[in-house]
């Protein structure tokens, strides 16, 4: 009896503890969340706020005279829409690309094995560890003979194929696509094309819609590559658009504010419905772009 | 329904020959289990059957057309695996219905065949859901239904039971069997379990590093092992092999023991070396004195019988008995063997020694 009541006591107390435990972890949490988001947060306020009070110290949260002056001027001077659009059709293109590539290649890669898939493989690895910056200008070149420089195809051309994608589908079908599955569907009669669209595709959904995600974040978030292959102002993405607004000697900060406080809402929006997606991605592959 | 004819098969993988030589034929309507180790191709055999691998020599034949070079979707078989292979995303119904869908056969015929086989295995219920809401038994079943809507001319079956609990396959081997006697379709079945390959087949093929050992029905092979190898592996407890020459009318051990042989072994073995071999459930009790004396190292009562590991001199054996028994271990015990449930092998070939 009394041995009963001191275990329950102590259960008592471990479950305090680890209560205790957690608040302490939440607060951690919560204060790192805070500082990450804080930037954003004084950029949206920043659209909003005159001039003088941009560079007044310290800096607030709630605009004292909220104007919609940045805004209606960054609208009306540069071509934004256009740029989120140039932005989002390439990063959508692009996403799709990789998404189609790696499937078919990563597919063929797992369940195809030959002494020359495995060479392939190798080969496409090997390349995941060449930094962009490296073939950026042979490429710039490429697209130049090609004839699409300025154009979405200009912009396309170096987001294509994705080898960390390949990469993870391929582990993807090794690890989630057992042999037998396939040969079910062989002895059931399927094709091998039918078998990669009805069976492959419809057991990488998961992976696919990670893949997607990252995909369009990468393309969305690239600067380098879109900043030499497009070079005149309708053609930009935003984020050459944006990088325009620091000019020479001074920075507008009152319409790069509102410039990417604009840009803010799609990719936010896009994060929020695709948030489950997108932390499926990074938690599979470790790493974001 | 038709027969299968193996001829002469054999296969490679490089330089590492998995199947060698193999010849099978297996009647219409036949029950056949493929038994061995593992690694001993019996898979291997199977999938070739199934035109999953190449066969490197030989021939295979599904009633009168031989099927080498015919894509697995043209053999007209059907194949249920281990891990069942159910498409995830797919329901119960449409997972049977995929290979007539496949086919482009009319709707109505699709969900007469679906439902049809669902009655037969007891899935009405569970057409609409999917296979990760499915039990293992209900799962297997399903893999089932999809051979069975086929109606194929041969079903195979690689190793179905395996990922079951055991309660369970007792009950799948019995509606197996059923089914079997319900279709009249020629089944090929592998597994390494003897157990399931004694209580199913009408045929067994042994098997061990790609050669067919023996081939048989389940008594013949209980009853008349060709050689030491098939006589270890089928039956359970496995028979007991004990070295030995024939003197008279025994075999006689190095330790001295006398093991009873019949006159017609004794005759035609006599002054041989021999492996004296001979089942644990063929032992009997006798009175103290009588017959050969064993001293108990391990006493395993199940309720129906009892199995003793004793020990004979120094060479250990099993022993199970049909009757209850009040002993201890470290107590002797006398047994008695009748001769004519003995068998005798040549110690150099393992091959048994027929006694005309």
């Amino acid at each position: 009896m009394t041995t009963q009541i001191a275990s329950q006591l102590s259960s008592g107390q471990l479950r305090r503890k680890r209560m205790a435990l957690n608040l302490f972890i939440d607060a951690i949490l919560i204060v790192f969340g805070l500082l990450m988001v804080l930037p954003l947060i004084l950029l949206v306020a920043n659209a909003f706020k005159t001039p003088a009070e941009m560079l007044s110290w310290p800096p607030s949260i709630i605009p004292e005279n909220p104007t919609l002056e940045n805004i209606e001027a960054v609208l009306s001077d540069t071509p934004l829409m256009l740029w989120i659009f140039n932005s989002f059709a390439f990063a959508i293109l692009s996403a799709l690309a990789i998404s189609i590539t790696s499937a078919i290649a990563g597919y063929l890669l797992a369940k195809f094995p030959s002494p020359i898939m495995s060479i392939l493989f190798a080969i496409i690895l090997a390349t995941a560890i060449v930094p962009f910056e490296v073939y950026m200008i042979p490429l710039y070149f490429q697209a130049q003979s090609l004839g699409i420089l300025n154009s979405l195809w200009g912009l396309l051309l170096g987001y294509l194929v994705m080898s960390f994608g390949i990469f993870l589908i391929r582990q993807n079908v090794v690890h989630s696509i057992p042999d037998e599955l396939l040969e079910a569907a062989r002895i059931d009669g399927a094709g091998e094309i039918w078998i990669f669209i009805r069976v492959v595709l419809p057991l990488l959904r998961g992976a696919l819609g990670a893949l997607f995600v990252l995909a369009f974040f990468q393309a969305w978030t690239a600067f380098a590559w879109p900043l030499i292959v497009a070079t005149t102002k309708p053609s930009y993405t935003i984020e050459v658009g944006l990088a325009l607004f620091q000019t020479g000697f001074t920075v507008d900060l009152g319409r790069l504010s509102a410039a990417s406080a604009i840009v803010l809402v799609p990719s936010v929006t896009l994060f929020v419905l695709l948030r489950r997606n997108f932390v499926e991605g990074v938690a599979s592959s470790g790493l974001k772009e | 329904m038709a027969s299968l004819e193996i001829q002469n098969v054999h296969k490679s993988f490089g330089s590492t020959k998995i199947i060698r030589d193999i010849s099978l034929s297996v009647p219409d309507g036949a029950f056949v289990v493929l038994v061995g180790p593992s690694g001993c191709g019996k898979s291997t055999l199977l999938r070739m059957i199934a035109g999953l691998e190449d066969i490197s020599g030989g021939t295979i034949s599904i009633g009168e057309r031989v099927i080498n070079e015919v894509e697995p979707k043209h053999r007209d078989i059907a194949m249920v695996f281990q891990n069942y292979a159910l498409y995830p995303h797919m329901t119960v119904a449409e997972n049977m219905a995929f290979s007539l869908r496949l086919a482009r056969r009319p709707r109505s015929e699709v969900n007469e065949r679906v439902e049809n086989a669902a009655r037969i295995l007891g899935l009405s219920d569970y057409l609409d859901r999917y296979p990760k809401q499915l039990s293992g038994g209900q799962r297997q079943r399903v893999a089932m239904g999809r051979a069975i809507v086929r109606d194929p001319q041969v079903f195979l079956f690689d190793e179905p039971l395996s990922n079951l609990d055991a309660k369970l396959r007792v009950q799948m081997r019995a509606e197996l069997m059923e089914l079997h006697d319900r279709l009249k379709t020629t089944m090929i079945y592998v597994t390494h379990d003897q157990v399931e390959a004694m209580t199913m087949a009408d045929i067994i093929v042994v098997m061990r590093d790609g050669v067919v050992e023996q081939i048989g029905d389940p008594l013949t092979l209980y009853d008349r092992p060709n050689n030491v190898f098939v006589a270890s592996f089928i039956g359970s407890p496995a028979m007991n092999m004990v070295k030995g020459t024939v003197k008279g009318q025994a075999v006689q051990t190095a330790g001295g023991t006398d093991w009873p042989v019949s006159a017609a072994a004794a005759r035609v073995a006599a002054g041989r070396e021999v492996i004296f071999g001979f089942r644990p459930e063929h032992l009997v009790l006798t009175e103290p004195g009588q017959g050969i004396e064993a001293k108990i190292r391990l006493f395993e009562p199940t309720g129906s019988e009892t199995f003793i590991a004793a020990m004979v001199g120094d060479q250990p054996i099993g022993v199970l008995l049909r009757q209850r028994l009040h002993a201890r271990v470290g107590d002797t015990i006398w047994l008695g063997l009748d001769p004519a449930q003995a068998h005798i092998f040549d110690v150099q070939t393992n091959q048994r020694i027929v006694a005309t």
